[in-house]
């Protein structure tokens, strides 16, 4: 297998054991492994029914930890392992430990773009820890693009445009890929 | 390495954890339950592991830590085991 540098141009679901009504991520943009990730998910019409046409705060704490403790830690341990994500899907399945603090400061509807940043703060033992935010992207703005030169200190300090707009705030996240 | 060096240097650990109660310290043994008896948190136990390979100057495997029990006599079997790899 040649292992890629990073997540970029990488499916989630080929990355994550979810099943497709699961599975809360779009999109990677930004990834530099041991740092961070930047991923995006824009709710469907499924995901707020029967909930005033809200996308939950539990869903963006699921969306969160997929994009990050269980991306990032999959893609670690696949080049720790030199293995397939496939191989790993087989072998592990992620679970999710715990989390801190969680502050919401706003919501999301269907259809909305929102981006998860992640900051990898502890990785041992298959167990990885995250702090991040949720931002809502600007309406019709090129993530791709936006993300394509951005950099680790940057995301260190969530430096974006006015245009985006603070959701969540969530500390904590952690995860564990255990053995099957 | 004797086995009660290790209890106390893991005690030393336990007290740097701040969702331990330090009062259950007193009476650690090597049957002491660092879940059942201390109530430490799941993820706090791979953050006592990484410090326990600082402290003890050893590298676990991960599958060490898949196969830990959660007694006090599992971690000071596994840096007895460890430590006599190197």
């Amino acid at each position: 297998m040649d292992f890629m540098d990073n997540l970029i141009g990488v499916a989630p679901e080929d990355v994550l054991v979810h099943g497709p009504k699961k599975i809360l991520l779009n999109k990677y943009h930004w990834h530099q492994p041991n740092v961070g990730i930047i991923a995006s998910y824009a709710p469907t019409a499924i995901d707020v029914e029967d909930h005033f046409g809200i996308f939950r705060g539990v869903d963006q704490i699921e969306a969160f930890a997929q994009a990050t403790i269980v991306s990032c830690s999959a893609y670690s341990e696949c080049i720790k392992q030199q293995c397939t994500f496939n191989y790993l899907k087989q072998t592990f399945n992620p679970l999710f430990v715990g989390i801190g603090q969680v502050n919401f400061r706003g919501y999301l509807q269907a259809g909305d773009v929102f981006i998860s940043m992640g900051l990898i703060t502890f990785y041992k033992f298959r167990q990885m820890t995250c702090d991040g935010r949720i931002y809502k992207v600007p309406e019709g703005l090129d993530v791709d693009n936006y993300f394509g030169n951005y950099t680790k200190e940057q995301l260190l300090k969530y430096d974006l445009e006015d245009g985006f707009t603070l959701i969540a705030e969530l500390f904590d996240v952690t995860g564990r890929g255990i053995k099957k | 390495m004797e086995r009660q060096e290790i209890i106390t240097g893991l005690i030393e650990i336990l007290r740097t954890v701040r969702t331990i109660d330090p009062s259950k310290l007193d009476n650690v043994t090597e049957d002491t339950d660092f879940i059942a008896d201390l109530n430490t948190p799941s993820t706090e136990m791979i953050n006592i592991a990484a410090k326990a390979e600082q402290k003890f100057d050893v590298e676990f495997e991960d599958d060490d830590i898949d196969d830990l029990g959660s007694k006090v006599k599992d971690i000071v079997d596994l840096i007895i085991k460890t430590k006599q790899k190197i």
